[in-house]
């Protein structure tokens, strides 16, 4: 399945500025600056999405997955390296120490924060497409990314194909480095490229 | 609460922006709210016993959701007071081990510098000791050039010598095994030998030694042969570190119950980054291999155990580099206690050892020949028995029932010893000594002053010596203590 240019035009529009309020909200959690790599949009079939990821992220993932149900479904997760993990959350806790791991509240402090984060950007799509989405209690996952997008295969059998949009982000003075990735199964995706087509159209009368 | 708006019955949630969260939870949203980054999300009492007044709490907050709609929110909280105590003690403990570790480290660090130093300072010598032993073995020498062969290797065997009584010395003290020979001892002589032997060394760099040593200034509790290292280290230390044609400066100083040893030269001085490691073991300001000071850095690090053994202290100063170094030993001043004559006889024989010449030994009874001594006593019988016998000794005695007397007829005596009683009614024999020594050196105020008292606790001791007085001898009096002590402080007083 290939998405025209157009469409993707679209898609990469809306998800800009999605991805750009989360970037935002992160930069005012953190007080810090957030650069924004230009997201990508594809798709692919769920059974690849292990090795396309595996090219962009590494092994050790600390991963705050939501699961989001209504007019459009998917799965939001935000993935940050592991070392970038420990770094944000001792950042925002102002902890003087170099924390070695992750612990309970430290884990704890991640999921609010992804939670934050992800319910920025997919809020936007909601406010922007009209649409109503609901969402489950986010969850950590410490695992290797290739168990976490098995996972998600099993959870959803109607997930054959995946938009995957990524992004990364860097902040400034530290070696945070994180993606979102958003997949949808293939029913919410022709019902979301449709909203956005229409989305766009709306913006073009303006 | 039944009834009641939430944010109305926790106001604080909205200074705490959560209200957004309830806000966001009817939005359909689900949130959490982590411990470490709020705290809590309503306000509870504390566990008793606990290191917090408020509940810990982690919280979740999610939409209610009836056929579609969304109806209210419901919240989760969890108590995590305990949790989060547990999660404190593992960061500390951790921070604590991870210090353990750091200086451990660095300590290790050390040893391996001060290994590679040792090696190389010992070897040193050595290598001349062989050289010239070879040269001497194998070839055919004059009698001048063997002469000077047998010098070197003479010198550098000491210097070896040295090296290594530094090593074990710091070996002893490292386990705990350097005992000090304690007994009374005058510091004075101890520093005018340590100079002397320190002045050939000074010589070959044109460095002048200045000293200026307190008359019975330095009476202390302590081992001679380690209290003549403790000066012998930093004079030497003060030469080495000194370019030639510089200044050593030797001041022995009494300031209050305490005995005061400053050696300050016009040396390189020490860098404020190092001033605190002065005194470390194998510390050198400089470890890198092209130093050009040699030495284990051992001296310093033994001085300072030996003074802390003495209960003393040992700071350095200096301005910086370049601008010279004072190091300053306090030591405190020995109380002098009748029965402790054989004290002052020790001293004396550092005396004699030390300085020859300038000690006048007093085995047998001295004679207090033409001595003028000045007794001050309110009670007539005690002044009768001291007078008499003090007499009797050859001294010359003028006796004082008051402190007003007594300052009248110094004044116009100028007696060499005044002896006091300590216990008068009215003005008692501290307030005669502190007007004594307010007189200043002119009109007699120096005059060496011995006190008669019955009080005996240390506390007293020190007071007395600190008030002003050389010697103290306890009620009853034992009249030979006294004679000897009269004569000593008397002899300290001319020689000095």
């Amino acid at each position: 399945m290939e998405l025209s240019e157009q469409q993707k035009d679209a898609l990469s529009e809306l998800i800009n500025i999605a991805f750009s309020r989360t970037a935002a909200s992160l930069s005012e959690l953190t007080g810090r600056r957030v650069l924004l790599d230009a997201p990508n949009v594809a798709i692919y079939p769920v059974g690849e999405l292990a090795s396309t990821l595996s090219k962009f992220l590494p092994a050790e993932v600390a991963t705050v997955h939501q699961v989001f149900t209504g007019q459009v479904a998917g799965d939001a997760l935000l993935l940050l390296n592991y070392d970038g993990a420990i770094t944000l959350t001792d950042l925002l806790t102002d902890e003087q120490i170099r924390s070695e791991r992750l612990n309970v509240s430290a884990r704890e402090v991640l999921t609010e924060v992804g939670n934050i984060l992800l319910n920025a950007c997919l809020g936007v799509f909601g406010n922007l497409l009209k649409v109503h989405v609901t969402f489950s209690v986010p969850r950590l996952h410490l695992e290797t990314l290739d168990a976490l997008l098995r996972s998600l295969v099993v959870a959803s059998e109607s997930l054959r194909y995946a938009l995957v949009v990524y992004t990364a982000f860097h902040m400034r003075d530290s070696a945070i480095k994180g993606y979102l990735v958003i997949a949808l199964n293939v029913s919410s995706l022709d019902r979301l490229i449709q909203e956005a087509e229409q989305w766009e159209e709306r913006q073009g009368h303006n | 609460m039944v009834g009641r708006n939430l944010l109305e019955a926790y106001p604080d949630l909205v200074t705490r922006r959560l209200d957004e969260y309830y806000r966001d939870a009817l939005e359909r949203q689900v949130r959490i709210v982590s411990q470490r980054l709020h705290g809590f999300l309503l306000s509870m009492p504390g566990i008793e016993g606990s290191a917090f007044t408020r509940m810990q709490q982690s919280a979740r907050i999610a939409p209610l959701i009836e056929d579609e709609q969304v109806i209210g929110t419901i919240t989760v909280i969890d108590d995590v007071t305990e949790r989060i105590e547990r999660e404190d003690r593992l960061v500390a403990l951790l921070a604590n081990e991870k210090t353990a570790r750091a200086e451990a480290e660095a300590a290790n660090r050390a040893k391996d510098e001060f290994l590679a130093i040792v090696s190389h300072e010992l070897r040193t010598p050595l290598n001349a000791i062989l050289g010239w032993a070879q040269i001497l073995r194998t070839t055919q020498t004059n009698k001048e050039s063997s002469t000077r062969g047998l010098e070197i290797i003479e010198n550098n065997a000491k210097a070896q010598a040295k090296l290594i009584e530094d090593v074990l010395d710091a070996s002893r003290i490292i386990t705990g095994k350097l005992r000090l020979d304690v007994r009374p001892i005058d510091l004075g002589p101890i520093i005018k030998s340590a100079v002397e032997t320190a002045r050939p060394a000074a010589a070959a760099k044109s460095i002048h030694i200045e000293t200026a040593l307190e008359p019975w200034g330095g009476l202390v509790s302590g081992d001679p042969n380690r209290l003549r290292q403790i000066i012998w280290n930093l004079i030497f230390n003060a030469i080495k570190f000194t370019p030639n044609s510089g200044k050593v400066e030797v001041r022995l100083q009494r300031i209050d119950s305490q005995v005061q040893v400053t050696v300050k030269d016009t040396g390189q001085g020490i860098s404020a980054d190092f001033l605190p490691h002065v005194f470390d073991r194998f510390r050198q300001a400089d470890s890198s291999r092209a130093r050009t000071h040699g030495g284990l850095g051992l001296g310093l690090a033994i001085v300072r155990h030996l003074v802390e053994l003495h209960g003393g202290t040992v700071h350095a100063d200096s301005d910086g580099e370049g601008r010279g170094s004072t190091f300053t030993v306090k030591l405190p001043v020995m109380a002098v206690r009748s029965g402790e004559t054989s004290g002052t006889q020790d001293a004396s024989r550092i005396t004699e050892a030390g300085a020859p010449g300038s000690a006048n030994s007093p085995a047998s009874q001295p004679a207090l020949n033409n001595l003028r001594v000045l007794v001050v006593d309110n009670e007539s019988d005690a002044r009768e028995i001291l007078n008499i016998t003090l007499t009797q000794c050859g001294a010359r005695v003028m006796t004082a029932t008051s402190t007003r007397e007594a300052l009248e007829i110094l004044e116009e005596w100028e007696p060499d010893v005044l002896v006091s009683d300590i216990g008068m009614p009215g003005e008692d024999g501290y307030s005669l000594i502190s007007k004594v020594r307010a007189l200043g050196p002119e009109r007699g105020g120096n005059v060496p002053a011995v006190a008669v008292t019955g009080y005996a606790g240390s506390e007293e001791r020190m007071r007395l010596l600190s008030a002003g007085y050389q010697v103290h001898v306890t009620k009853p009096v034992e009249m030979e203590e006294l004679i000897i002590a009269i004569a000593d402080v008397a002899r300290r007083t001319q020689n000095a």
